[in-house]
């Protein structure tokens, strides 16, 4: 019983019969939710178990529906190693996918620098120091980062058109780089870290405005950083709509998101005309292995960033 | 109230306000940390300007220019024209009476599993309740193009593990399960809360954690049982969460995008080609090539989650400022 180990046993009457929180016995509406819980969790975690299986399985056991529950049996390296021949196959001279693959490295990593260097000393002024339209633009952050960023895309992409850099990707890493997000968490970190005191002691100390964020501030904010990285990592990785509005032009400088997009559709599952004329077949297993692969730098952020994403869940996405 | 403090911040905040309306701003600035303020802003208001201002102001100007057509290929000043023709267009209600129809079923399945699932949790204390946790958060790790994957796999009765499901209502192939008339709300409201309701969870998780030992405590002295303590203890106190929640999806709901656009691809084009207002900003765009018509779809859309998101912003009550 794990609630005995959490919550020290209560001496006081409770409506279970006197008996201390804590020890309840399998009441019927402590059954009904541990069965509800467990229920919606196989809901959620079993899909993900198929599809994830799904990439390592071949077309014919597919085909044949082979393997089993959800396929398990049919599991082997060499139907991934298969898929991947077909997978990277992909394009005039092959080796598409893993050009997309650098390129999504490229601008979502690009993004996410630029956004944790304009995010920290943004943060850290809106929060520690004192100016006209402060307010303002902190209104604006907030009003930003709740919108949902698709609205703007076709604005950018006008914007970008205008300066003729539609299919470059530089573009899109800087407009990746606008993560008000970012500024959010900063300006919450420095509030809660750097006490006001410590800038007055700095200002008294004769130290300037900027040298007191680079001394001080910056210092501190490690866990800051690394949580605005990985959060605009996150959301630049997995971004489609601006991509695909400024990138769609260039083949070459797609990113993986709009990638498999170009992959389901060369799938004779679903479009057999296109795929007649290509070498490379795209069934079920192959496309599942190539969203597995896409998704191979986001576990990896995941897990460097996991001890801050821990220690910061009450920073979270709202002031807890 | 909060409702009066937040219309008085709502009222205060855009504006520079005079100093001797600002209660508590004790001293006047110093140049030297406005100098400093500005200096350590620039990069972010450099980003602000290309991500945010600029792009939106330069929609306004293309959105009252006139398009170029065969005919006429003259550009030049078109007042509100563009607006007209997105207004006029056969599909632009019909957009928003499928963003409606989702958002009616997806909506309060969406908030009663958050809300319900992170009182759950939060009864369940110790290992199993965050294991639970853990196990909502799966999905929504799988963002976009790849949650949309899954569902392919799930959607095509030919390979699903829910194949039996598929039978039991007498369709075959992915595109029947798509293009039957009436099933696309409900199958973006599936591929919707299974990507999404993982992550709402910790959130307002967040705030049922914040609620203190003591209360529920004192609740459950005066013989409140377990459904009660959910229901008129913890319910109340999450409030400004679940409104978050529903604000912030709300407004998702309008830029709905990937998911119908990807879908028509999947069922051979059986789904009519501009389902949501952001497709048809898209189609104004990719392929009339009327870019007054496209930033003038993006500006209504723009509007409508603008006014969302300062809904969210000043009656949340999640983001007051200068309280630490």
């Amino acid at each position: 019983m794990t609630q005995v180990a959490v919550r020290p046993p209560v001496d006081r009457p409770t409506r279970n019969g006197g008996r201390p929180r804590g020890v309840e016995t399998w009441s019927a509406g402590r059954l009904a939710r541990v069965v509800t819980m467990l229920f919606v969790a196989a809901i959620f975690a079993l899909p993900v178990l198929g599809f994830i299986a799904m990439a390592f399985r071949s077309n014919d056991g597919v085909a044949a529906g082979d393997g089993g529950f959800l396929g398990l049996g049919d599991v082997s390296l060499d139907n991934a190693r298969y898929s991947w021949s077909q997978v990277n196959g992909f394009g005039p001279d092959g080796g598409l996918f893993t050009r997309w693959m650098l390129n999504s490295l490229v601008v979502a990593g690009g993004g996410a620098v630029l956004a944790v260097l304009a995010a920290l000393p943004a943060g850290y002024a809106m929060a520690r120091l004192r100016f006209r339209l402060r307010r303002a633009v902190l209104l604006v952050t907030l009003v930003t980062m709740v919108m949902p960023n698709t609205v703007l895309v076709i604005p950018l992409f006008l914007e970008v058109n205008a300066v003729g850099a539609v299919g470059e990707l530089w573009p899109v890493a800087l407009i990746m780089g606008f993560f008000p997000f970012g500024v959010y968490l900063s300006y919450i970190h420095f509030m809660t870290t750097m006490p006001r005191e410590l800038v007055e002691a700095a200002r008294i100390d004769g130290l300037t405005e900027t040298a007191i964020f680079w001394r001080i501030g910056l210092p501190i904010s490690k866990q800051a950083a690394v949580l605005v990285t990985f959060f605009a990592f996150v959301a630049n990785w997995t971004n489609f709509f601006l991509p695909l509005a400024l990138l769609s032009s260039v083949q070459d400088n797609q990113t993986v998101s709009i990638g498999l997009q170009q992959l389901i559709g060369a799938s004779p599952l679903f479009n057999p005309t296109v795929a007649a004329g290509l070498d490379v077949k795209l069934y079920m297993p192959q496309l599942a292995l190539a969203t597995f692969i896409s998704m191979l730098p986001l576990l990896a952020v995941f897990l460097g960033a996991q001890k801050f994403l821990i220690r910061g869940e009450t920073v979270g996405a709202v002031k807890g | 109230m909060t409702t009066a403090l937040t219309e008085e911040r709502a009222a205060g905040a855009p504006a520079p306000t005079p100093p001797a309306k600002r209660p508590r701003t004790r001293r006047v600035s110093r140049p030297s940390e406005t100098r400093g303020a500005w200096t350590l802003m620039a990069p972010y208001v450099v980003l602000l300007m290309i991500g945010g201002i600029i792009p939106v102001g330069y929609a306004v100007k293309t959105s009252l220019e006139r398009s170029p057509t065969p005919l006429d290929p003259t550009t030049g000043f078109g007042g509100v024209d563009s607006f007209k023709t997105v207004f006029t267009d056969y599909r632009f209600l019909d957009t928003f009476t499928n963003v409606f129809a989702t958002l009616v079923v997806w909506l309060p399945i969406m908030m009663l599993g958050i809300v319900g699932l992170a009182l759950l949790i939060h009864a369940s204390p110790g290992r199993f309740g965050s294991t639970m946790r853990f196990v909502y958060y799966i999905p929504g790790a799988l963002a976009g193009i790849a949650n949309f994957v899954l569902w392919v796999y799930l959607l095509n009765p030919a390979q699903s593990p829910i194949e039996g499901f598929w039978n039991a209502l007498g369709i075959e192939t992915i595109k029947q399960a798509v293009a039957t008339p009436g099933h696309l709300p409900f199958i973006l409201t599936a591929m919707m809360f299974f990507q999404g309701v993982g992550s709402w969870i910790i959130v307002v998780n967040g705030g049922l954690n914040g609620i203190s030992e003591e209360t529920l405590e004192a609740a459950s002295l005066d013989g409140a049982n377990a459904w009660q303590l959910a229901w008129h203890v913890k319910l109340p106190i999450i409030k400004p969460w679940i409104g978050y929640a529903a604000l912030m999806n709300l407004a998702y709901g309008f830029q709905l995008f990937l998911e119908p656009q990807l879908l028509d691809q999947v069922s051979s084009n059986a789904l009519p080609d501009q389902w949501t207002p952001t497709q048809l900003g898209y189609a104004f765009a990719f392929s009339n090539y009327n870019f007054p018509a496209a930033a003038a779809m993006s500006l209504i859309l723009l509007v409508i989650t603008l006014v969302i998101g300062l809904l969210i912003v000043f009656r949340s009550g999640l983001f007051g400022e200068e309280e630490h």
